[in-house]
């Protein structure tokens, strides 16, 4: 009989160790059917939550093999492919205080969550005895993200959140804030706009593990952007002063990250204040910032623009196979990584 | 201690709705109590979408029509002013609703997007692509970080204080700690959701509807109503029980046998596969035993078939439905039928609301809304849509009531809830200390295969007599159980120890409706009375529990415009 062993991260709430299952392999199951067999048939005492089943409530996100995923709708045969082998190491979501073994705490997430006020602001045409209108295309734009089940998927895999968590905010929580700034019926984007910037959104990484990670398909990283861009449009960057924009550029300058920020900047001034067109240019590089818009005159020597993309794309590209390198070593099974307890 | 004056337990659609509408309310020190974090709540299953009568999609639709419609559906069971209530408020909700921001799909007029649904004169089912309980969820959840709602979240509910016949407060175990804690409360609002794990692995409800509040209330001497009314929705997943919503149906889905029939031409001529759950359901089963369905036993199935809907529109209209069918049974619906079977959805019964204007109980102080409780409105089968509209409308209702009602009332004495407390402390430590029983998963399986093969789509006498033996020996040995961690944090192991004392005790509740109710009625059917008789039983089933014995009685249905007649779709 093929078994297939589980290295299951344990916690009792002081301390913290890694405890080994084995079951028989069953074709055609998930990693919520282990987690629930384990704890029927091995040991009562392994503790996760789940509710659905189904993907839709949000509490079953666990890490297998260090990549955050519901474990409910995560095929285990496709694990068991993935990797290679026929052992898997489940574990917390990281960036959540843990309670005990898979169990992490929501209640702080929910502050949080809260300063960006995710909730709808209506129009003053609107009332509550009458409801709002909203056209079917304006729908469209707020339907993606209102699948958000905030399971943390995105919030345990983000780069920048492990690294510093006080002047940043979960992945989902710009993602809840672009809800309510693309929604037709709301008055006050701005308020969530400013609030955005003001909680991190220009200190993204790009790293995409949001992305990559979202059980329903949602953008968060696309969402930071475009609060940035919406931010830009609505005049918050003059507006609520050259401050935003100046550590914005700092950034650019410290990290080499760009800026889709810019796309919406139309005005010559501030192109000519970045000073330096090299950083512009890899913004360029990557696709991410359409010269188009940064030199609002046509561009005569197109091609010449387009050349020193080209130059700045290959000298990017050493550093993108150093970045992808890492990033390998990160997800790889057999290399296992020294946990942290509580935090 | 902790006290409140009103403690709403549950966060569903319904337990948010009355703790948002209590907090509303200037002075009052409202708490929201919930064994999952708020967004996990049942409501979030919810797919296809919630009646009113907005007449965006169908200018001809009147609340007399959705009324009937409701009425018809509960095959006369349901008490027709509260139906009436019900349905003239659900307009406004929605609205309001809307208001707060829940993201519906739009006509081209901008106004809330319709659909048809199964039992319904009109298309008046508001929806959001297919994930409407989700939506709601979301943004009353929103509206209670908007309004610094307080909320008790991984707090469990163990049992109610009740002296000098009323509520004082509850006794709740704090998981994240495991500390067992009194909490005062002039009024409590139960808002806890179904039973539908009763039947495990053949429902379509999530791991927590394990029928706590309808529990607590019994113990607290509550009486349950009409408990023998179960839903079993027609296409849960073959493989596992989740749910392949209505929509699929209410968009134009075929329902085939292994002849490839429409066989619903059969049963209802005119609705065919939009006639009622309850009917529907009933001609899979049958299809099924009359060996025209796939596979065998409690692998047996029939097929759901979408594929001529096409691509495009199964893509806009049906994509999680198509997500769901790929990931838990590995079928794109757009190439293939699905598998499916009826699976527990959904509790008409609960506990006993004697006043459907306030949510009010028998018990002063004690108010229950949503699927735990019972008004009667979805009578002996419920409505698809008409949940998640009874949710967000009663809950409004509830928290209203006792808002008003803790206004008048003190707190009760603190002797009687630390009394209870220490009981279940007791309890606690002498429970996890157990090492040689009975599993806790083994008498749940008990439970679920007794009352599927026993008290499911099909009853009678004989079998039902049966499941009551079964489920008495199981409340016996339920008191040996092994919970298997005897640790206090988050000991997920005793939470679902004491869910199912819950699940047997309403279980119980409900075999002992069922065996006595001696007429086919909505969902109920018995093979060995295959008739309504409204003569004897156009009335409503009154348990409740006193010590370990049950009592048994009834009470009539309120009647205002419509006289009973055959129920055709
Ligand atoms: C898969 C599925 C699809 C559905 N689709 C539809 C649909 O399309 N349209 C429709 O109208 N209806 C639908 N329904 C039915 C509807 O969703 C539910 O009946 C309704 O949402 C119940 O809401 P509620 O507020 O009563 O409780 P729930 O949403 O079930 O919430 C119960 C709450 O009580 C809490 N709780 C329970 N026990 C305790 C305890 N001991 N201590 C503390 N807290 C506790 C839980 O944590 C939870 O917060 C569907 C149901 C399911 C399962
Ligand atoms: S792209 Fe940005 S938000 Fe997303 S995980 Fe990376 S750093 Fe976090
Ligand atoms: S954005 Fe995606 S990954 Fe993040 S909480 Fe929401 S659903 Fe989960
Ligand atoms: S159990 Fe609900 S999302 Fe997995």
């Amino acid at each position: 009989m093929r078994k297939i062993t589980f290295k299951i991260q344990r916690f009792d709430g002081q301390e913290s160790w890694i405890q080994e299952y084995t079951l028989d392999h069953q074709p055609g199951k998930t990693i919520l059917w282990a987690l629930i067999q384990i704890k029927e048939t091995l040991d009562p005492s392994l503790n996760f939550t789940a509710s659905c089943r189904h993907a839709i409530c949000g509490a079953c996100a666990v890490r297998v093999n260090g990549q955050a995923t519901l474990a409910c709708e995560t095929p285990l045969d496709k694990m068991l492919k993935r990797w290679e082998s026929d052992t898997l190491i489940l574990e917390p979501l990281q960036n959540f205080k843990l309670i005990r073994d898979l169990v992490v705490d929501w209640e702080p997430k929910a502050e949080r969550l809260a300063e960006l006020k995710p909730w709808l602001m209506p129009k003053d045409e609107f009332n509550k005895e009458s409801g709002c209108r909203q056209s079917p295309e304006d729908f469209k734009k707020i339907n993606k993200n209102s699948d958000c089940i905030l399971c943390g998927c995105c919030a345990s895999e983000c780069n920048k959140l492990s690294g510093n968590n006080s002047d940043f905010l979960e992945p989902f929580v710009f993602t809840k804030a672009q809800r309510f700034v693309a929604d037709s019926r709301d008055k006050n984007p701005v308020e969530r706009l400013s609030a955005a910037i003001n909680h991190g959104a220009w200190k993204c990484q790009h790293c995409q593990e949001c992305v990559t990670k979202c059980p329903k398909g949602l953008s968060p990283a696309e969402d930071i952007s475009n609060l940035r861009q919406e931010a830009i449009a609505k005049g918050l960057v003059e507006h609520s002063g050259v401050r935003h924009a100046k550590a914005f550029l700092d950034d650019i300058q410290k990290t080499g990250r760009l800026n889709e920020g810019m796309m919406a900047v139309k005005t010559d001034g501030l192109v000519k204040s970045i000073g330096n067109i090299p950083f512009a240019l890899r913004l360029m590089s990557k696709g991410k910032l359409n010269p188009a818009h940064m030199f609002p005159k046509p561009i005569k020597e197109v091609a010449e623009v387009r050349a020193i993309i080209l130059a700045v794309k290959e000298s990017e590209k050493a550093r993108n196979i150093a970045n992808a390198k890492r990033s390998e070593a990160h997800t790889n099974p057999d290399i296992q990584r020294p946990k942290e307890a509580a935090k | 201690m902790l006290k409140f004056d009103i403690l709403v337990i549950g966060s569903g659609g319904s337990g948010m709705q009355a703790a948002l509408v209590a907090s509303s309310q200037q002075g009052l020190n409202v708490a929201l109590m919930s064994k999952v974090f708020p967004t996990r709540s049942a409501t979030c299953c919810a797919q296809g979408g919630t009646n009113a009568v907005l007449k965006n999609a169908d200018p001809t639709d009147t609340i007399e029509k959705h009324t009937f419609d409701t009425v018809k559906g509960s095959d006369f069971l349901g008490d027709q002013d509260a139906i009436e209530f019900f349905c003239e408020h659900m307009p406004e909700t929605i609205r309001e609703l809307d208001y707060y921001g829940v993201p519906f799909s739009r006509l081209e007029s901008g106004t809330i997007a319709q659909r048809p649904f199964g039992g319904q004169s009109a298309p008046r089912t508001c929806y959001s692509s297919d994930k409407v309980g989700s939506v709601i969820l979301h943004t009353l959840y929103e509206q209670c970080l908007k309004n610094g709602v307080n909320v008790l979240v991984e707090w469990l509910l163990l049992d109610l204080v009740v002296e000098n016949d009323r509520v004082t407060g509850v006794v709740a175990m704090d998981m994240k700690t495991g500390e067992i804690q009194p909490i005062m409360a002039k009024t409590v609002v139960l808002a806890t959701g179904g039973a539908g794990r009763m039947y495990w692995l053949r429902t379509t409800n999530p791991f927590a509807s394990t029928g706590d509040g309808m529990a607590a209330a019994l113990r607290a001497g509550v009486a349950l109503k009409d408990p023998e009314f179960v839903q079993f929705h027609p296409t849960g997943l073959a493989g596992t029980g989740i749910l392949m919503s209505e929509a699929c149906r209410g968009e134009g889905g075929y329902l085939l046998n292994n002849q490839g029939e429409r066989f619903m031409k059969r049963y209802a001529p005119e609705k065919l596969e939009l006639a009622t759950r309850d009917l529907v359901s009933q001609a899979i089963e049958i299809e099924i035993k009359e060996g025209r369905g796939f596979g065998e036993g409690m692998q047996a199935y029939v097929q759901l078939d979408l594929r001529h809907l096409g691509r495009e529109k199964i893509l806009e209209r049906l994509p999680q439905i198509r997500d769901l069918a790929i990931t838990f049974e590995g079928i794109d619906p757009i190439d293939q039928p699905i598998p499916i079977r009826p699976s527990c959805h959904y509790s008409m019964g609960g506990i006993d609301v004697t006043d459907y204007r306030t949510c009010g109980t028998d018990l002063k102080g004690l108010y229950a809304t949503g699927e735990c409780a019972c008004l009667s409105i979805h009578g002996a089968n419920r409505l698809g849509g008409n949940s998640t509209a009874d949710v967000v409308l009663f809950g409004k209702v509830a928290g209203k009531a006792a808002a008003e009602a803790a206004k008048t009332l003190d707190f009760g004495s603190e002797q009687k809830v630390n009394e209870l407390v220490r009981q279940w402390e007791n309890s606690f430590s002498s429970t996890v200390a157990r090492t040689d029983g009975p599993s806790v998963a083994s008498i749940r399986d008990r439970l679920s295969e007794t009352m599927w093969y026993n008290v499911g789509v099909f009853r009678k006498e004989s079998e039902m007599k049966k499941a009551t033996q079964i489920i008495d020996e199981l409340i016996a040995e339920y008191k040996k159980c092994v919970v298997g961690d005897p640790s206090k944090i988050y000991n997920t192991a005793f939470v679902q120890y004491t869910e199912l004392g819950n699940l047997l005790l309403v279980a119980k509740a409900v075999v002992m409706g069922a065996l006595n109710r001696k007429e086919s009625r909505g969902s109920h059917k018995r093979e060995d009375y295959m008739n309504r008789d409204d003569e004897n039983f156009l009335k409503h089933t009154i348990i409740s529990k006193q010590g370990s014995q049950y009592k048994l009685s009834y009470r009539p249905v309120v009647v205002t415009k419509y006289q009973p007649v055959e129920r055709k779709y």
